[in-house]
C-alpha cells in the first residue's frame, strides 16, 4: 500500500478498527457461524454445479437462514477497509472503478458483483470470501447496496467509506417516491461517526444538500469542466427545483440530467466547492476517453476504456473513494487501463458470425445515456427490447414513456420485443412511430434471441436493450451456447 | 376542408410529471394524427395564469408531495379560470396529485392542508401506508357500453366524492379512492379523474378516443363519433395488464411477498 494521502483518513482507520471487536461468542456460537458459512459456500457451489446460476445470492440467503448475524460477524472481525457504494445509477461500475485501483494499489480485495446488491447478495460477499471459521483475507471489502436494502446493511457492515453516486427516479414501485429513497440515504449518513467518511456527488443538488449536520467528513466530487455539458439540463430531468426553496435552480452547465453546476437566484443554494474535480473530458464514443482529476493529493490523468459521460462520474467518485481508503492515486491509471465493460455494460459479444450488444436498462436516465451512445454509431440497428415484471424489475412500467425511443425509431432496421411487458413494449413503439406489423412479439426469451439474430446478417450487430431479469435469462442462454464466460467468472 | 383541431393544455409538465405522464399526451396526439387530425398542445406552468375556457381538453398529471406543495401554491392565480373551463364542459383528465388537487382540499399524512382548485366536490387525506398494484375498473358511461379501465396505481390518499360527483368506476382489483367503498377515480361533467397513474391512456384506447370526441365536441357544435383504429398493440397491452391485475387482486402493493419488504 502507498502512503496514505492525508493523515485525518489514516488517523481514522485506525480509530475505527480500535472500535470493533473480534468474532467472540461461546463455541455453540462459533460453531452456527461455521456452519452457517459452511452451509452457504456449499449452496453456492452446488448452484454452479446444477448450472442453476452464479450463487450471487443463494449462499447469502442460506447463511443468514442458519446464522442471520453472519455479515455483522465476519465483517466485523475482519480489519479490511469496508466502503459502500449506493446510488441510483453507476454503483456496479463505481466498485468495479474500486476494485481495480485498490487491486492496482497491490490490495487483496473482496466484493459482492454483478449487481447482486440486496441483502441476501451482500451476505454473500462474507459467505464466499470468508474461511468456515469467519476470516476474511482481504485488505479491502467493496460493498454495492441496493437503496432499498441501505437500513437493514450498512449497520451491519459498519462501513468506513460510504459514496453516494446520484439520484434519479428509478423503479418507483419498489423504492417509493424519490424523496423517500433521499430521506432513507440522508438517515443513514446522519448514523455515521465521525470517523468515516461520506462521499457526494456535489452535482446532484439533492445528493450535495444531505445530512448538512452529520458528523462524518464529507468529500465532494463533480464535474468542472466545459469539455462537456450542456447550457440547459435535458428533458425528463429529475430536480431541477432548489431542494431549500423549491425555486427552479439555474445552471452554468448540466452534464446529465438534473447533474451539474447549478445555484439557486432564490436562497443562494449552489453546489458545493468539489474536492474531487473532473478538469478534464475528452469523450470517445469508443474508445479511450482521456479524463484529468484534481484532488487534494494532486492532479490524476489517466485513460478510460469506458464510453459515456455517466463514466466520468463514476471514476471520480471511485477516484474520491480511493482517496478517502488511503490508497495510492498513481495506482488509477494502471486499475483504470484494465477496465472492461461490466456485465450488460454496452458489453460486446461474439456470436458465431455476428456481433451482439449487450445493454443494460433500467430506468429513463440510463436507458436514455444509453440510446445515445447507441445512436452516435452508423447504420440501421437491429433491436431486441426485452423486460419483465419479477421482482428485482419493478411491477410498473410507466417510465417507459419517459424515454426517447422516438429517436430509435427512425434508425431501426428490425425489432423484437419480449419478456413478460413483451405486449406492453410493442404498444410503446407503435407510439413512438414505428409501424405495429413491422414488430415482432415474442414472450419467450431464447426463441426471441433466436428470432432477433435471424435478421442480423453475418457480419452486422444485435442490440438487446433488456431489464435485469430477461439480461440474466438471455445471458444464461449465451452462455450455454459458448459465447460469452459465466458472469461469476469475470 | 380544414382538419379539426384540438386544443390541449399541458398543465405544469415539468413540476407533475412524476412517471411517463406525457405518455397520455402521446396516445392522444398519435391517435389524432392517424385519424387526420390536428393537435394544439400548450405546455402551462408555475406563474403562467391564462383563460382555462380556450382549451378544448386539460391534461393535469401526478407529483410529489413537494412538487405538489408548489403546484397548490400556483393554482390559486389558476382556480377560477380552472372552475370556469370545468363547468363550460372543457374536458379534464386528472391523475393522481392532479385529481387531489382539482378537489376541495388535501390533507397530507404530515404537515399543513392544501386548498385545492375546488373544481369538483371531493376531499382527500393522506394515509400512513401506500396502494401500490396494477389496477383494474369497470366503468359505464360511454354510448357503447361498459369498458375496463386497466392501470398500476401509487398513492398514499385516500379520496372521498361529495354527493354530485360519482366514481369513475366500480373496482375489479386493487384499491382505487380509499381502500373502502370499491369505488376508483371520479367524474363530475367533463372532468376525468384517476389514480390510474403514469400513462393510462395507451392501454386503454377506448378512453383515449371518449376524450377526444368529447373535447372536439367541446370545440365544433356537430362531431360524429370517432371511427375505430387497428388497435392490436393496444388491446393486447390491455390483456396483459388486465391479468396481471387479477393475479395480484385482494393485495395492498405488488410486492407484499417479496424479500425485502419484510
Amino acid at each position: 500500500m502507498g502512503e496514505p494521502l492525508a493523515g485525518t483518513i489514516q488517523q481514522t482507520t485506525g480509530t475505527v478498527r480500535a472500535r470493533r471487536r473480534p468474532t467472540r461468542g461461546g463455541p455453540l456460537a462459533r460453531t452456527r457461524l461455521a456452519l452457517a458459512l459452511s452451509a452457504g459456500k456449499l449452496a453456492g457451489k452446488t448452484g454452479r454445479m446444477l448450472k442453476l446460476g452464479g450463487g450471487t445470492s443463494f449462499p447469502g440467503i442460506v447463511a443468514r437462514r442458519i446464522d442471520p448475524t453472519v455479515l455483522r460477524k465476519v465483517v466485523g472481525a475482519s480489519t479490511a477497509r469496508k466502503i459502500v457504494v449506493c446510488g441510483s445509477n453507476g454503483k456496479t461500475t463505481t466498485c468495479r472503478m474500486l476494485a481495480a485501483i485498490a487491486r492496482a494499489a497491490d490490495q487483496r480485495v473482496t466484493q459482492n458483483r454483478s449487481g447482486s446488491n440486496l441483502l441476501p447478495g451482500v451476505t454473500a460477499v462474507a459467505v464466499n470470501g470468508a474461511s468456515i471459521f469467519g476470516g476474511l483475507d482481504a485488505d479491502v471489502l467493496v460493498f454495492e447496496i441496493d437503496e432499498a436494502t441501505i437500513r437493514h446493511a450498512v449497520p451491519e457492515i459498519e462501513p468506513d467509506v460510504v459514496i453516494v453516486n446520484n439520484i434519479f427516479r428509478d423503479q418507483l414501485d419498489r423504492y417509493g417516491e424519490l424523496y423517500a429513497v433521499a430521506a432513507a440515504l440522508e438517515n443513514m449518513i446522519r448514523a455515521l461517526p465521525a470517523e468515516a467518511t461520506v462521499i457526494l456527488n456535489g452535482d446532484d443538488p439533492l445528493v450535495a444538500g444531505f445530512a448538512p449536520e452529520a458528523q462524518a467528513k464529507r468529500l465532494y466530487f463533480g464535474i468542472r469542466t466545459e469539455d462537456v455539458g450542456t447550457q440547459v439540463p435535458e428533458h425528463a430531468a429529475d430536480t431541477i427545483r432548489c431542494v431549500r426553496c423549491q425555486h427552479d435552480l439555474e445552471y452554468t452547465n448540466a452534464y446529465i440530467s438534473h447533474l451539474g453546476a447549478y445555484r439557486c437566484p432564490n436562497c443562494g443554494y449552489a453546489r458545493p466547492a468539489l474536492d474531487v474535480a473532473v478538469t478534464r473530458a475528452r469523450l470517445s464514443p469508443d474508445g479511450v476517453s482521456e479524463i484529468a482529476v484534481e484532488t487534494p493529493a494532486g492532479t490524476v490523468a489517466f485513460g478510460l476504456p469506458l464510453p459515456g459521460l455517466h463514466n466520468v462520474y463514476n471514476a471520480a467518485g471511485a477516484i474520491a473513494g480511493a482517496l478517502a481508503m488511503g490508497l495510492d492515486l498513481g495506482a488509477v491509471p494502471a486499475g483504470m487501463a484494465g477496465l472492461r465493460p461490466a456485465f450488460g455494460r454496452l458489453e460486446d459479444i461474439q456470436a458465431g458470425d455476428k456481433h451482439i450488444v449487450l445493454c443494460f436498462v433500467k430506468n429513463p436516465i440510463s436507458y436514455n445515456t444509453t440510446l445515445r451512445t447507441i445512436l452516435q454509431r452508423p447504420g440501421q440497428k437491429h433491436v431486441l427490447s426485452v423486460h419483465s415484471n419479477a421482482e428485482t424489475d419493478g411491477e410498473d412500467f410507466a417510465w417507459l414513456w419517459d424515454i426517447d425511443l422516438e429517436e430509435l425509431a427512425p434508425q431501426l432496421a428490425s425489432l423484437v420485443t419480449a419478456g413478460k411487458k413483451a405486449e406492453e413494449l410493442a404498444m410503446r413503439f407503435k407510439y413512438a412511430g414505428v409501424p405495429e406489423e413491422t414488430i415482432a412479439v415474442i414472450p419467450d426469451r431464447p426463441q426471441a434471441l433466436d428470432a432477433a439474430l435471424a435478421n442480423v446478417p453475418p457480419g452486422g450487430t444485435l442490440y438487446i436493450l433488456s431489464g435485469y431479469t430477461p439480461l440474466h435469462e438471455l445471458r444464461r442462454v449465451m452462455q450455454q451456447r459458448g459465447w460469452v464466460a459465466p458472469f461469476w467468472e469475470e | 376542408m380544414e382538419p379539426m383541431t384540438l386544443r390541449i393544455c399541458h398543465l405544469y409538465p415539468t413540476l407533475l410529471s412524476i412517471a411517463g405522464d406525457r405518455g397520455n399526451l402521446m396516445a392522444i396526439a398519435k391517435r389524432a394524427e392517424w385519424r387526420g387530425m390536428r393537435v394544439e398542445a400548450t405546455e402551462v406552468g408555475v406563474g403562467q395564469h391564462l383563460d382555462f375556457t380556450q382549451f378544448d381538453l386539460i391534461l393535469f398529471h401526478g407529483g410529489q408531495d413537494k412538487e405538489m406543495d408548489v403546484a397548490a401554491r400556483d393554482l390559486e392565480g389558476k382556480a377560477a379560470s380552472l372552475r370556469d373551463a370545468v363547468e363550460q364542459d372543457v374536458v379534464v383528465l386528472a391523475v393522481c396529485a392532479g385529481y387531489q388537487l382539482l378537489g376541495r382540499y388535501y390533507e397530507p399524512f404530515k404537515g399543513p392542508r392544501l386548498e385545492g382548485v375546488g373544481a369538483i366536490d371531493l376531499y382527500t387525506t393522506g394515509g400512513g401506508t401506500r396502494f401500490m398494484n396494477h389496477i383494474a375498473l369497470e366503468c359505464d358511461f360511454t354510448a357503447d357500453g361498459p369498458h375496463t379501465l386497466v392501470g398500476f396505481e401509487n398513492h398514499s390518499g385516500r379520496t372521498y366524492l361529495g354527493a354530485g360527483v360519482r366514481p369513475l368506476g366500480k373496482l375489479i382489483a386493487g384499491s382505487g379512492n380509499n381502500g373502502e367503498d370499491g369505488g376508483e377515480g371520479a367524474r363530475y361533467r367533463q372532468v376525468y379523474g384517476t389514480y390510474l397513474h403514469g400513462p393510462v391512456l395507451p392501454k386503454n384506447p377506448w378512453l383515449t378516443d371518449h376524450l377526444t370526441w368529447m373535447g372536439l365536441r367541446h370545440r365544433y357544435s356537430d362531431v360524429e363519433p370517432l371511427a375505430p383504429l387497428p388497435d392490436g398493440a393496444e388491446e393486447r397491452a390491455h390483456r396483459a395488464a388486465l391479468a396481471m391485475a387479477m393475479r395480484q387482486r385482494g393485495k395492498m402493493t405488488a410486492l407484499e411477498a417479496t424479500v425485502w419488504s419484510r
